[in-house]
């Protein structure tokens, strides 16, 4: 991640903020900074979100295609993670340098939906064995300001809910395979049903004992370690995942886990009135990137 | 003033993969989009299309109006818009969009409306207009959008030309659209109201088309014309309990709606009749056959239908598929034949598809920007091929090939995709590839490793060679050939022993000795399996080098042959024989009417010609034998086409000549042969390359039988003894081509000659039929078949003369290879064939020619004729539809009414038990001379069709004048009408 070069009394003083309970730009330990999210800007695509945490900006598209499944998951649909580092967001990414980072971010991804919990993949499937939908979700990171699993979590939760899939009819068999064609009608759509889909919280441990979450870039030059935990709506703990050389003691680790759970619920919740909302504006203009 | 606003147009779109693609469109709405009428204040339209009407003469819209019409106006009642009066008409672009979408003809129509200015047609461009343009709703159909963009677009008129006191009506076929419209207070009629109220119009209202009040087509509600395919466990299973069959299905060569599947179990193949019941199932593949109760069974239809000639009468009303479909039913129904009933079937699923690609060429689009286009295969048993491409004019006059992709359950043509382009239409390269493809004819250069198996040039005979081989340089040996024959693979010596008895050697190529086994060479000569010869071409199976130089026995020059030598008694019995390999040298190469000169020219009496004389004595006797054992003489109407080798055109056509020598080449050949099967079988009784030639069913006589019982004529087809003497018995004075003609009919009665490897059947089946032998091969050709190769190799290991190899004793091997040579051969037959046939078109391109022509086959709507002048077999349609054009042609005549009522329409009456057609006092049988005239139509380089017509006998009405006396057959009609 963009390497920031803080002096060591900027760190102090970042560290004994923190163990005071307030942070530089205000927050406290567990408050979020402002989310902005607009879905549905990527015309072309079945699904599109852009979203910006503080300086973050990522954009996620989804695009449907039609392709055999695997034989040994005849009848499960597929979702794939892309992520792409734009130079644009940080000078290390020219070239490969971002490869890593979108690696582990698409591992990341990957994990977090591979459960038929988070995501019912079944019924993606059109033709069992023959055709099912894969969802292709493509994540190019524009910005880095810190925190950017949970901001692309969030993303690919909202550009999933606002993918609409043609609508397809089983037409007939033919030669033992069943033809399908796509309703002609635009409006006539299918959605992911997202309402398991997961989101990343992430916790820096920035001193001792002490976590706090949604970090800035200049935060996340103090502590190394982070732990990213994956919750479900429900609460569920889908995945977690430690970034950073460095340890947890093992009390901070379990309340951070708990924390991530309290706090992923309340922002599922927000995420979906948002979107929800959003959705109910009649004849919304896209603001995009203009 | 200009643009207002960007719209997205989002539909999703699903390719030939299956894959499913967003698509969106960009789509900018204006505010300058003018009304077009010339009154109208506000729009700055330069030249307004639309002017000031004249008073109505509606009684329902007294004042004077504008039109605005809907789609199914347009659709439905284009003759209607097409009539004088009816001017001033605004269409919506919805509704040319929809127009072009639903019927290109119509479309076509629509255009040349609003380019006549006469008409004041005005289209407007409503779908760009910022106040009219409408998005489509959720629950909303296609239809009911664009129905609704229409109203607001009637609505804005309306609203617009209020300033200016002008009236607009919408009219529409749809009562619920029109009460929708008067539910916005506008004005709107059905056609047939607003005609009817027309006061100066009476004729008009017969124009309007009935029924037609709309049925509110749903899109989605997706038409599909077949019956699904049924999957393969299911075809499985029930072909297990036998309730459905499996076969291989074979589309008739006459009739392209019928076919015929070949099942085992069953004496007859199950009849397929309609494209609905053939189901998407292409010539050759392996299909599911369902059959159908009894009291469904059909008989063979006697018509010819060809596809070409359907599509064309149909163009002119692009037709619903359903509509189409039931119209080639009719058809089918209506020349349903008066033969047999035959069990009848549909396929009810495809085992194996047997699709390969297709040469032919591309239809004519009438929308030239349209990327969809008809192909039209070159083998007529396959369907046209619905193809997408961008570059039609590229196209049009060439040879292509295109691959089938799919033939999905809701498109009448299969659709496939262009692959490349072979080369102009009428271009001989092109057409001979054509051919070449079309039979799977290997025609590719020969690569570098093949050529790399042959010997290296100068090539010498070593001692080695000579001592391994009988020097046989001192005997008179000569080769008798066609003119121009550059693969010389056989040559003939005859000497007189002491003991009064002849010497008899026939000398073959000795191939065998240049190709060995399992080189590149080899593998290649395999593929091919046999030289193609092409009118115009000749498709080695071997290299050059080999073919024409170094196997070919060629006159003075040292080569090595495979030479079988009999001892002959002068009564033509043979007492003995021998193989060897041998070096011989030919004392020369003659033609077959040399060699008939020397022995007709007494003052010649060298040893050649003397020893000529001798094998000419001894092939006659021979052939007695032959013939009395029951071997068929058959004949054939082969044509020799004298090919100016520089302009391609065809300057002679000759009847292929028999003389005496070629019966003389032939019958020792056919010695060698036989010699070579017996021999061979006796030592190898599991691994021998036979050749056999089965006896044909007796159903397979069944048309000649019925053909010759018109004539009065009782052949006996029990044997082939019986039928060649029957066959010998039968002459008529006025007909010289009578009994050529029977022996043509009697060949496509007879079964394909096929190779087969001697393990795999029992001896009994090893008969030649048709040469009346126990057993046969071919030894002779090895320049130009593979299997001779085989029979040498085999023979060269008998005499010890070469070694065996492990593929050559496998009977297994064997016998899929002769399963290949048999496929290649016909293939290769069919295209000489082929190409005798287009040889044969284009000399007769661009000129009227007339012809003695004998009647083949008779069929409820045609006569197939055999002409043996060009040696082709020509097709007469007997319908009233060539008349119909003549006139068009003709309109001098047309002008005449007289001409016309005294000259009804023929009507033909076709009798299929007795075999004859009647027309008049005219009766036609099969074998009658006819006189025909014979024409290409090369109007259109796409439609080069041959056209016959009747002279003689005269049917009135239908048949044509002759060329040369047309001048004064025309004074006789004239005076006889004066006469009247």
């Amino acid at each position: 991640m963009a390497d920031i070069s803080l002096s060591e009394a900027e760190k102090r003083y970042i560290v004994d903020g923190v163990k005071l309970g307030i942070r530089v730009d205000g927050r406290e330990r567990l408050d979020y900074r402002q989310l902005e999210i607009e879905t549905g800007l990527v015309s072309t695509a079945n699904g599109s979100a852009r979203v910006r945490l503080g300086c973050t900006d990522v954009l996620i598209t989804v695009k449907m295609e039609m392709e055999p499944p695997p034989p040994q998951q005849p009848k499960d649909g597929q979702i794939h993670f892309f992520v792409n580092c734009s130079a644009n967001a940080a000078p290390e990414f020219e070239g490969r340098g971002g490869e890593d980072l979108a690696t582990s971010l698409s591992a990341m991804l990957d994990r977090l939906y591979s459960s038929p919990l988070s995501l019912d993949t079944s019924r993606l499937c059109v033709v069992p064995g023959k055709h099912v939908k894969v969802l292709y979700v493509d994540v190019e990171i524009l910005e880095c300001g810190g925190n950017l699993f949970d901001t692309v979590s969030l993303g690919v939760k909202a550009a999933l809910w606002a993918t609409r899939m043609p609508r397809i009819y089983i037409t007939g068999e033919d030669g033992g395979e069943l033809e399908f064609m796509v309703s002609d009608n635009p409006q006539e759509v299918d959605r992911v049903d997202v309402s398991n889909a997961p989101i990343l919280i992430t916790h820096l441990r920035i001193t001792e004992n002490l976590t706090v979450i949604d970090p800035t870039p200049e935060e996340e030059c103090c502590g190394p370690v982070q732990v990213v935990v994956g919750v479900t709506p429900k609460g569920l703990i889908t995945t977690t995942q430690q970034l950073g050389a460095g340890t947890f003691a093992p009390q901070t680790l379990s309340a951070s886990l708990k924390s991530a759970q309290e706090l992923g619920v309340k922002i599922h919740h927000q995420l979906m009135q948002r979107l929800q909302q959003e959705e109910s504006i009649p004849n919304r203009k896209t603001k995009g990137f203009l | 003033m200009g643009l207002v606003e960007r719209k997205l147009k989002v539909f999703y779109r699903k390719t030939k993969k299956g894959n499913i693609i967003k698509v969106v469109r960009e789509h900018y709405l204006r505010d300058d989009v003018w009304c077009g009428y010339e009154g109208c204040g506000q729009c700055e339209c330069e030249k307004p299309t639309l002017d000031m009407p004249d008073i109505s003469d509606s009684t329902l819209v007294p004042e004077s109006h504008l039109i605005m019409i809907d789609t199914n106006v347009a659709l439905h009642q284009i003759d209607v818009l097409c009539d004088d009066s009816i001017t001033n008409v605004i269409i919506p672009q919805t509704v040319v969009g929809e127009v072009r979408h639903r019927s290109l003809p119509i479309y076509k129509r629509l255009r040349d409306l609003i380019e006549t200015s006469a008409k004041k047609f005005y289209v407007f461009t409503n779908e760009h207009h910022s106040e009219c343009y409408v998005e489509r709703e959720a629950e909303e159909s296609a239809n009911d959008r664009n129905d609704r963009a229409i109203r607001v677009a009637c609505w804005w008129y309306k609203q617009h030309l209020r300033l200016c006191n002008q009236k607009v009506i919408l009219l529409t076929n749809d009562y619920a659209n029109r009460d929708k419209v008067r539910a916005m207070e506008l004005e709107a009629y059905t056609t047939r109201e607003y005609v009817s109220s027309l006061k100066n119009r009476p004729g008009l209202l017969d124009i309007v088309a009935s029924g037609e009040e709309d049925k509110g087509e749903d899109t989605i509600t997706q038409r599909c014309l077949y019956a699904p395919h049924w999957s393969m466990d299911k075809i499985r299973q029930f072909l297990k309990t036998g309730k459905v069959r499996q076969g291989c299905l074979k589309t008739s060569r006459n009739n392209f709606l019928e076919a015929n599947v070949l099942v085992e179990g069953l004496d007859k193949s199950v009849l397929i009749q309609g494209r609905l019941n053939i189901n998407r199932a292409l010539n050759d593949d392996t299909v599911a056959v369902e059959l159908l109760p009894e009291d469904q069974w059909c008989r063979p239809a006697n018509v010819i239908i060809d596809q070409e000639k359907q599509e064309e009468e149909n163009k002119d009303k692009e037709e619903a598929d359903e509509e189409a479909i039931k119209k080639e039913d009719d058809l089918l129904a209506a020349g349903q034949g008066e033969g047999e009933l035959q069990p009848t079937g549909r396929v009810v699923g495809i085992i194996r598809r047997k699709w390969r690609q297709y040469c032919g060429i591309i239809k004519k689009n009438e929308i030239t920007e349209s990327l969809r286009h008809l192909f039209i295969p070159a083998d007529k048993k396959i369907p046209f091929i619905r193809i997408e491409t961008r570059q039609p004019d590229l196209l049009y006059d060439k040879r292509i090939i295109v691959a089938i992709d799919s033939w999905p359950r809701d498109s009448r043509n299969p659709k496939g995709h262009f692959v490349r382009i072979i080369g102009p239409v009428g271009d001989k390269e092109a057409e001979n590839e054509v051919i070449l493809l079309e039979h799977d004819c290997p025609h590719t250069k020969f690569s570098e490793a093949v050529l790399n198996c042959l010997p290296k040039m100068p090539w010498i005979i070593t001692e080695k060679d000579e001592a391994e081989r009988n020097d046989l340089r001192h005997l008179d040996i000569c080769s008798v050939d066609p003119i121009g024959c550059t693969d010389i693979d056989d040559a003939l010596h005859c000497r007189k022993l002491a003991n009064g008895n002849f010497e008899v050697g026939v000398h073959i190529a000795d191939v065998s000795h240049f190709i060995r086994p399992n080189t590149a060479l080899d593998k290649e000569a395999q593929n091919r399996s046999t030289t193609v010869y092409l009118t115009t071409r000749r498709i080695d199976m071997v290299p050059d080098l080999l073919s024409s130089n170094l196997c070919s026995l060629r006159g003075n020059v040292d080569r090595f042959a495979f030479s079988v030598i009999w001892e002959v008694s002068p009564k033509a019995e043979v007492l003995s024989f021998k193989f060897c390999k041998s070096i011989i040298r030919s004392r020369g190469e003659m033609s077959y009417e040399q060699a008939q000169q020397r022995i007709d020219d007494p003052n010649m009496q060298d040893d050649l010609t003397n020893s000529l004389r001798n094998l000419n004595m001894l092939a006659k006797q021979l052939k007695k034998k032959r013939i009395d054992a029951g071997a068929l003489v058959l004949a054939s109407m082969e044509v020799k086409f004298h090919v100016d080798p520089d302009t391609d055109t065809v300057v002679d056509i000759v009847a292929k000549q028999h003389l005496e020598t070629m019966s003389m080449v032939e019958e020792f050949m056919l010695l060698a042969n036989v010699t070579a099967a017996e021999c061979t079988l006796k030592h190898f009784p599991d691994c021998a390359l036979l050749r056999r030639h089965p006896a044909p069913p007796h159903s397979n006589f069944e048309p000649l039988l019925l053909s010759a019982k018109s004539q009065d004529i009782e052949l006996d087809v029990s044997s082939n003894k019986a039928l060649a003497e029957s066959l010998n018995s039968v002459t008529r004075d006025n007909n010289p081509f009578f009994n050529s003609m029977l022996r043509i009919m009697t060949t496509r009665c007879m079964m394909q000659a096929l190779y087969f490897c001697s393990g795999t059947l029992e001896p009994a089946e090893y008969n030649h039929y048709g040469l009346a032998t126990p057993t046969y091969t071919h030894f002779t050709s090895p320049i130009r078949r593979y299997a001779d190769i085989i029979v040498h190799r085999l023979l060269a290991v008998i005499i010890e003369a070469d070694r065996t190899y492990p593929d050559l004793l496998n009977p297994k091997k064997l016998a899929d290879l002769s399963q290949h040579i048999n496929y290649r051969h016909k293939m290769a037959q069919y295209a000489g064939r082929g190409s005798a046939v287009i040889t044969a078109i284009a000399s007769l391109r661009g000129k009227t020619s007339e012809f003695d022509a004998y009647v083949l086959m008779l069929h409820k709507n045609a006569i197939q004729v055999l002409v043996p002048t060009i040696g082709q077999q020509l097709t007469l349609y007997l319908d009233k539809r060539e008349k119909k054009k003549e006139e068009k042609t003709k309109p001098t005549k047309g002008a005449e009414p007289m001409e016309v009522d005294e000259t009804p329409a023929p009507q033909f009456e076709f009798n299929e038990k007795e075999l004859f057609v009647k027309c008049g006092s005219v009766i036609i049988r099969p074998f009658d001379h006819l006189k025909i005239q014979v024409t290409v139509d090369t109007s259109d380089v796409q439609h080069q069709r041959v056209v016959s017509k009747l002279i003689e006998p005269v049917i009135p009405g239908f048949s044509v004048p002759p060329l040369k006396r047309e001048s004064s057959e025309s004074k006789e009609t004239t005076s006889k009408k004066r006469k009247k």
